[in-house]
């Protein structure tokens, strides 16, 4: 029987409320974007590539921290030291065993593994603040322990860490960087995406929304929480060890608390709860310094204030930040969804419900 | 001797910088993580009184502490009223995004190079004997002292007068205080008033005793630990905890490793989450209202 | 009948924007009275004295229809502790005292109405209910249920307040203890001078102390009237009072003596 067709769209199997793309013109849309992605490099500058690349980069540490706070709601400060657990792991093989890419990639997943493990015990017992203050103090434990092994070794400026090596070919070239990193984000993200339609997903969401009505439902609020941390520091600690052979270079100080707060920003920017709020508050917060920068040379401000710029950096960084906490808790997936809608809508306004609010 | 000497300075420097925390935590269930950057636009403060008043060091040091109050009571009026209601995480990130531009508009406003408002007041960091041959510089003493001071103003404050039941009326049932006529963001802005100004001054001390830099703020970074390892909402805990963290820092500074200073508060801390999270002498329910 | 102190006008209390607590509720309460607001659980009672005491905003709801009169004033959307200062105190059902606060500091920490005597009414809070004056160093938090009652009430009135709601008293009260507090209540009309609002499940007890009545239903108001009235009324006794029927087909007080009786037969 051939019903009348109604606007809206509604979905008649059940597969179709688990895809990932359930309307044409998204799937449409999509491959158009994964068509510009791949000519990217061959239309972009250097600086451009480079850019791209640490988006790239810092979205796998993003979505990481997405899946641990925006979905599973467990707060962690200490995002800096999982990504440094990764890059010291490779930095130490590396130069003590002289290990090849592809051992160290999967012992700084190991190591994140780990490390996943402790900075999720306190998780067991602590909630919300003390929680938070628990991982921050492993974030310094973490730095503090690269730091004592780089004075030991004498490395006290940093350890050196060749590009990764395929017999005769190397991954210095930033174009073949480019695409290894985009796989490396395109996996993480169809991961993650396929990870929150399982049953995994679904524990985490229990568990952020309440734990005691969680544990009711027979969710093992424990194992919830651990496996939680468990994945998001293994997706870490392996952006750590990509972020090592990428700069060529760790050193302790690059994982400074800053470094953490950037990541937080980019989940809070992006909008909690959403891969595509991780994915915009990546590019966000990565370009973010850049725009300041390409702003203060328009404005002719940058002879004056070079000695500053990492001030200016800093000072519009932390307004943003509060901007954004104050006046659009949803963050930049707000603005989008928002935008969406009028269009959609357009233009037919809809004003909400009239009251005293 | 002269280790506990020490440990008695570092512990003072802890507690007056704790108590903030403290404050904060116990009226509005916020931790400040822009301590370290309010302690250190205090100092800041001082070094710009020192040369507006030349020649008057107290007039100075007064101005530069009634100006951290009106700059606690600034943060609370401009930025954290609206978080009020809102959740735990977006308050933190708000302290520390404000941390953030803080830090950004010293270094601009102020340079990066390292102030010495001790010379500008026109003072000498003399050191004084003690009995037992240790020694203490008049700085560590004046801090020794104003932690003191402070600690017995502030029980004096919350025991004893009609305000400071009010404010721990409000810290502990909001919305009952609310009904018995408390205006609860008159005690907030307080509670942060208080804590800026006690913050300040400890960052003023601090800068008159070792110069004025960056490292401020890790110093303020270090002592929450104290405040957590005391217990978030009891300032017999912060002083109790300032002085457990301080007594731990430096015997293993002095005994074991000096690269260890900047991690032991937090070794300290993580110990403590483990056995007891609510801390020494914090309640044992707050960790389920968290 | 003077002007009305408090005056609800076709009230309608929403929450979420969308369920509707309270619809349409009208009440005055004259100075100097004492009125009883009675009801079962979900009637729409706590609503209505939420609205009165400012507390409506922190559920998500609010009043979207009518208003809340005090003395002349609109009160419906201000923020309680303005509430409080207009005069206004509440006794609430749940958490009713600082328990990390002694009991002197519970009566120290209330904010009196402008222009009242504090000491006053701290000390009047002692006379009307001696036996907080001998619990004063004691941490509120170790009180007794009747003695945090007392307490709580006792606080309220170092507000200074010119109309004292009370939310269920009678919860979790012995029956003695109960009658007890209303009979203190009728104390602090006489030493204050307030007007008092009761809400309450147990209409027996309300309806003794109370000089009028007003009874809600599904957020409505069904029926008012003075206590010898709304007792006289056949539903009132039947549902509320449990005393009324006859007719055999409804269950009767009665009815539930035998039930118990043969419970403990089975058990």
């Amino acid at each position: 029987m051939n019903v009348a067709r109604s606007s809206g769209y509604y979905r008649t199997r059940y597969g179709e409320d688990f895809a990932l793309l359930d309307t044409k013109t998204q799937k449409a849309w999509c491959a158009v974007f994964v068509a510009a992605l791949l000519a990217y490099p061959f239309v972009a500058g250097p600086l451009a590539l480079d850019l791209a690349n640490q988006v790239l980069l810092a979205s796998l540490g993003a979505i990481a921290l997405m899946l641990l706070t925006g979905y599973a709601g467990q707060i962690s400060l200490g995002h800096a030291g999982l990504l440094a657990a990764g890059a010291f792991t490779t930095g130490i093989l590396f130069k003590e065993l002289a290990a090849p890419f592809w051992l160290t990639l999967p012992a700084a997943a190991l190591a994140g593994a780990a490390l996943g493990v402790i900075f999720g015990l306190p998780s067991l017992r602590l909630r919300g603040l003390y929680l938070a203050v628990s991982t921050l103090a492993l974030h310094f434990i973490v730095i503090y322990a690269g730091g004592e092994y780089e004075t030991r070794r004498g490395f006290s400026t940093g350890i050196i860490v060749d590009p990764p090596r395929l017999g005769d070919w190397a991954l210095d070239e930033p174009r073949a960087w480019y695409f290894v990193l985009l796989a490396a984000a395109a996996a993480t993200l169809l991961f993650a995406a396929n990870l929150l339609r399982s049953r995994t997903g679904r524990a985490w969401r229990a568990i952020h929304g309440r734990e005691a009505v969680a544990a009711a439902l027979g969710i093992s609020v424990h194992r919830a929480k651990l496996s939680a941390f468990v994945v998001s520091s293994t997706i870490t600690a392996i952006a750590g060890c990509l972020f090592a052979y990428y700069r060529g270079f760790v050193s302790a100080e690059a994982f400074s608390l800053y470094l953490t707060i950037e990541y937080v920003a980019m989940v809070i920017i992006g909008g909690m709860g959403s891969l595509l709020g991780a994915l915009l508050g990546t590019v966000f917060v990565v370009l973010f310094p850049y725009a300041i920068d390409a702003a203060m040379n328009l404005l002719g401000l940058a002879e004056r204030l070079s000695s500053v710029v990492f001030a200016v950096n800093y000072s519009a960084f932390g307004l943003v930040m509060i901007l954004f906490l104050v006046f659009e808790p949803q963050g930049l997936v707000g603005l989008w969804r928002r935008a969406q809608d009028w269009f959609l809508l357009w233009p037919f306004k809809q004003r909400p419900l009239a009251g005293p609010r | 001797m002269q280790i506990a000497v020490n440990i008695a300075v570092l512990a003072s420097i802890y507690a007056l910088i704790c108590c903030g925390y403290v404050l904060i935590y116990r009226a509005t269930r916020v931790l400040s993580l822009a301590h370290g950057e309010l302690m250190m636009l205090g100092a800041y403060g001082l070094y710009a009184t020192a040369s507006l008043f030349k020649g008057h060091p107290l007039i100075a040091l007064a101005a530069a502490a009634g100006l951290a109050l009106a700059v606690g009571l600034a943060v609370y009026a401009a930025l954290m009223w609206r978080m009020t209601g809102e959740s735990v995480l977006a308050a933190v990130l708000a302290t520390i995004a404000l941390g953030i531009l803080l830090r950004g508009a010293m270094m601009l406003a102020f340079g990066t190079l390292t102030q010495h408002p001790l010379r500008d007041l026109g003072w000498e960091n003399a050191s004084i004997g003690l009995p037992g041959g240790a020694r203490i510089s008049a700085v560590g003493a004046a801090l020794i002292l104003s932690t003191g001071l402070v600690y017995g103003g502030l029980f004096a404050f919350l025991r004893g007068t009609r305000w400071g039941m009010r404010m721990r009326a409000a810290g502990q049932n909001p919305l009952l205080a609310a009904q018995r006529g408390i205006g609860l963001h008159g005690i907030y802005a307080l509670s942060w008033g208080l804590a800026t100004f006690t913050g300040g001054l400890a960052g003023m001390l601090i800068a008159l005793d070792a110069g004025l830099e960056s490292t401020l703020v890790i110093i303020g970074l270090k002592a929450f630990p104290a405040a957590l390892v005391g217990g978030l909402d009891s300032l017999v805990g912060a002083l109790a905890g300032s002085l457990v963290v301080a007594s731990a820092e430096v015997l293993l500074i002095q005994y074991v490793d000096p690269l260890l200073s900047d991690v032991v508060p937090f070794f300290v801390l993580l110990a403590m989450l483990v056995v007891r999270p609510w801390g020494l002498f914090g309640t044992r329910e707050e960790l389920d209202r968290v | 009948m003077s002007a009305p102190l408090l005056r609800l006008e076709k009230l309608e209390v929403t929450y979420h924007r969308v369920i509707t607590a309270v619809q349409g509720v009208s009440l005055e309460v004259a100075p100097g009275t004492i009125v009883a607001l009675l009801g079962t659980n979900g009637a729409g009672k706590t609503t209505t004295l939420r609205a009165t005491s400012g507390f409506i905003g922190l559920d998500d709801a609010r009043v979207t229809e009518g208003a809340v009169v005090f003395d002349g004033e609109r009160i419906e959307n201000l923020p309680p502790h303005r509430v409080t200062a207009l005069g206004i105190a509440l006794v609430p059902e749940r958490n009713k005292v600082f328990e990390n606060l002694s009991v002197a500091e519970n009566l120290d920490a209330a904010v009196p109405r402008p222009g009242a005597r504090r000491r006053r009414s701290i000390e009047l809070a002692y006379e009307i209910f001696p036996a907080l004056g001998r619990l004063r160093r004691r941490e509120a938090g170790y009180l007794s249920g009747g003695e945090r009652q007392m307490l709580a009430i006792g606080s309220a009135l170092a507000c200074a307040p010119r109309l004292l709601l009370v939310d269920e008293l009678s919860q979790g009260l012995a029956p003695l203890l109960v009658e007890e507090m209303m009979r203190r209540l009728e104390t602090v009309r006489a030493e204050t001078g307030a007007t008092i609002l009761l809400v309450e499940q147990n209409a027996q007890v309300a309806l003794e102390v109370a000089d009028y009545g007003y009874v809600m239903e599904n957020g409505r108001i069904v029926l008012d009237g003075t206590p010898e009235r709304l007792r006289a009324h056949q539903d009132i006794r039947e549902f509320y009072l449990g005393t009324g029927g006859g007719t055999g087909r409804r269950r009767s007080y009665r009815d539930v003596k035998q039930y118990r009786r043969s419970r403990r037969w089975y058990g």
